[in-house]
C-alpha cells in the first residue's frame, strides 16, 4: 500500500451552466407562471363576483360603514348637497339594485371610493377642489359606474386573492419580489380597464341628467395641472390611466356619442 | 414627481445591487478558484485520507488533531437566484461552486496547518457543514455556512 | 459494499476480501437541491397528521445518489477502482435548500 499523489478532474462538483442563463430562465419562466396564476385568480374572483347578487351584497354589508378604512366626518356641511347631486344623477340608472348612501371622509387627497353595500365615500380634499356641480356629478357618476360593473367587489376579491398568492410564494426571497411585481402589473392593467368603463357609464349618467357633458373632465384637468407629469414607467404602473390619456378618452367618447360638450354649468354655493 | 421617483428607485436599487453583487461575486470566485488550484497543486504530495489504516512501512512518530474551517456567506445574486429556484425546485446551481470552494479552502487550511507544524500526512479526515442562522426576524435567514475539516495529522519517521 | 460502474464503494476501512495497493486522496461529491413549492405545501399538510413525506424521501435519496455519482466520477478521474470509508452528510444551506454531500478516499484495490 503506497501513496500516489493524484487530483480528481476539476469541475465535477459544480454545474457548468452559466449563472446568468439560469437567472434569465428562472425570471422569465416564473414571471410567466405568476402571470398565469394571477390571471386565473382574477378569473375565479370575477366568477364569484357575478355569483353574488347585489341583494346578497346589500344583506352582507347592510349597516356596515368603512369607518375602519377611512376617517369619516359626519358634520361636513357639504354632505347634504353632495347627496342631493348623487340622488339626481342616480335617476339615470333607474334599475339600480342599490340603495346608495354618501359619506364624507377627512382626507386632503382628492379621492372617491365605491364601497360594498352601495356606499360612496368622497374626501374633503375632493370637495375642496371641485369647481362646479357638473364636475362633482361626473366623479359620483364614475363611482356609480364601478357599482354597475361590480368593480368594488372585484377589488376586494382580488385583494384577498393577492394576499393568498403572496403568502404562498413568500418562502423564496427573490421569488416573492418577482411575484409581487407581476401580480401588481397584472391587476393594474385590469383596474385601468375598469376605470375606463366606469368613466363611460358616468358620462352617460351626466348626459342624461344635464343634457350636456360640459365640465365633466374639468376636475381631471385640475388634477393634471397640480400633479407633475409622470414618466413612462410610472404611467405603466399606475392603477388609473394617465390623466391626460383619460381626459382624451372621455372627450372622444362624448364626441362619438354626439353629446354636447358645452352647456350651462351649475356653480356650487358652499 | 415624488411617488414616481420612489417607484423608480424601488425598482432600480435592487437591480443595481444585483448587478453589482453578480460582477463582484464572479470576480471573487474566479480569483478564489485560481488561488485554491495553485495551493492544491503545491500540496499534492501531502497524503490526506479518510481512513486510519496506514501503509505498513510508515512509522508514526507523533500525532495531533488538526482542523481547518471557513465561514462563507451567500452573496445577494446567488441568494436571489436560489430564492427563485426554491419555488420550482431542482438543483440550486449557484450554491454549488460556493460550497465547493469553501470545502476545499477548509481542507487546505487544515493541510497547511499540519504541514507548517512538521506533519507528513492526515488520516481519518472528516468534513462537516453547518448553517449559521441569522438573528434577524424569525431566524430563518442564513448568516453564513461553516465548513469544517478535521483529521489526525501524522508525523512519520520513515515512509 | 456497493459497486457503481466498476468502482467499489464501502464505508469500512478497506474493501473486505481485497487489499489496498495504492491510495490517491480524498474524493468528494456534492449537490444542492431545493424542493418545489407544491412539495412544501403537501409536506405542510402532512405535518398535521404525521407519517412519511414520500416526496421528500425520494428527493433526498435521488440527490444523495447524485452526490455519490459525482464522488465516483472524481474517483474514476483519478484512476481509482474503489472508494473506501465513505461518509454521507446532509445539511441545510438556506431555507428550502439542502446540500447532500458524500466523501471518501479513492484507492486501488486488488
Amino acid at each position: 500500500m503506497r501513496y500516489v499523489p493524484r487530483s480528481p478532474r476539476e469541475g465535477i462538483n459544480v454545474s457548468d451552466e452559466h449563472p446568468l442563463k439560469e437567472a434569465a430562465v428562472l425570471v422569465v419562466g416564473l414571471s410567466f407562471l405568476f402571470a398565469i396564476v394571477m390571471l386565473s385568480l382574477v378569473f375565479i374572483v370575477d366568477l364569484v363576483v357575478v355569483a353574488v347578487s347585489p341583494e346578497t351584497e346589500a344583506r352582507i354589508f347592510s349597516g356596515w360603514t368603512p369607518g375602519g378604512i377611512v376617517e369619516l366626518v359626519d358634520d361636513d356641511s357639504r354632505q347634504r348637497a353632495v347627496a342631493g347631486v348623487l340622488q339626481r344623477i342616480e335617476t339615470g340608472w333607474p334599475d339600480s339594485p342599490y340603495d346608495f348612501r354618501l359619506l364624507v371622509a377627512d382626507d386632503d387627497e382628492p379621492n372617491a371610493l365605491a364601497v360594498p353595500g352601495g356606499v360612496i365615500v368622497v374626501t374633503t380634499g375632493l370637495l375642496d377642489k371641485v369647481g362646479s356641480e357638473n364636475e362633482l356629478a361626473f366623479v359620483l357618476a364614475h363611482e356609480l359606474g364601478h357599482f354597475r360593473n361590480r368593480d368594488h367587489l372585484r377589488g376586494i376579491g382580488r385583494g384577498v386573492a393577492l394576499a393568498i398568492f403572496y403568502a404562498a410564494i413568500s418562502g423564496g426571497s427573490g421569488g416573492a419580489d418577482i411575484g409581487i411585481a407581476v401580480a401588481d402589473l397584472t391587476l393594474r392593467q385590469f383596474s385601468r380597464d375598469q376605470e375606463a368603463a366606469a368613466d363611460r357609464f358616468g358620462l352617460e349618467l351626466v348626459q342624461a341628467e344635464y343634457g350636456h357633458v360640459a365640465d365633466s373632465w374639468r376636475f381631471f384637468e385640475r388634477l393634471r395641472d397640480t400633479e407633475a407629469q409622470p414618466g413612462i414607467m410610472a404611467a405603466y404602473l399606475s392603477t388609473h390611466p394617465d390623466t391626460g390619456d383619460r381626459i382624451e378618452d372621455i372627450r372622444r367618447y362624448a364626441r362619438d356619442s354626439g353629446w354636447s360638450t358645452v352647456g350651462r354649468t351649475t356653480p356650487l354655493d358652499w | 414627481m415624488g411617488l414616481e421617483t420612489i417607484q423608480l428607485v424601488n425598482f432600480l436599487l435592487p437591480l443595481g445591487l444585483l448587478v453589482f453583487a453578480y460582477l463582484l461575486g464572479a470576480w471573487i470566485e474566479r480569483r478564489h478558484y485560481r488561488d485554491i488550484l495553485a495551493r492544491e497543486a503545491g500540496l499534492r504530495s501531502f497524503p490526506v485520507v479518510t481512513f486510519e489504516t496506514l501503509p505498513d512501512n510508515w512509522q508514526v512518530e507523533s500525532v495531533e488533531l488538526v482542523s481547518g474551517s471557513v465561514v462563507i456567506s451567500l452573496d445577494y445574486f446567488k441568494r436571489v437566484i436560489a430564492g427563485l429556484r426554491a419555488l420550482v425546485g431542482g438543483r440550486v446551481k449557484t450554491y454549488e461552486p460556493l460550497l465547493d470552494r469553501a470545502r476545499r479552502e477548509a481542507v487546505l487550511r487544515m493541510v497547511e496547518h499540519a504541514q507548517a507544524n512538521g506533519y507528513d500526512a492526515i488520516a481519518n479526515v472528516r468534513l462537516e457543514t453547518s448553517r449559521l442562522a441569522n438573528s434577524r426576524g424569525d431566524g430563518n435567514g442564513t448568516a453564513g455556512i461553516e465548513m469544517l475539516a478535521f483529521g489526525t495529522a501524522l508525523s512519520l519517521s520513515r515512509r | 459494499m456497493q459497486n457503481r460502474g466498476g468502482i467499489i464503494l464501502s464505508n469500512t476501512e478497506t474493501v473486505p476480501g481485497k487489499r489496498i495497493v495504492e491510495f490517491y486522496g480524498v474524493v468528494t461529491g456534492n449537490t444542492v437541491r431545493a424542493k418545489h413549492l407544491g412539495r412544501d405545501i403537501m409536506a405542510g399538510l402532512k405535518n398535521i397528521v404525521g407519517g412519511e413525506l414520500v416526496g421528500y424521501t425520494e428527493l433526498l435519496q435521488e440527490s444523495r445518489n447524485e452526490a455519490t455519482d459525482r464522488m465516483v466520477e472524481q474517483a474514476r478521474s483519478m484512476g481509482a477502482n474503489a472508494v473506501v470509508n465513505v461518509r454521507f452528510a446532509t445539511s441545510s444551506i438556506a431555507q428550502g435548500a439542502a446540500e447532500l454531500f458524500a466523501y471518501g478516499t479513492g484507492v486501488r484495490v486488488e
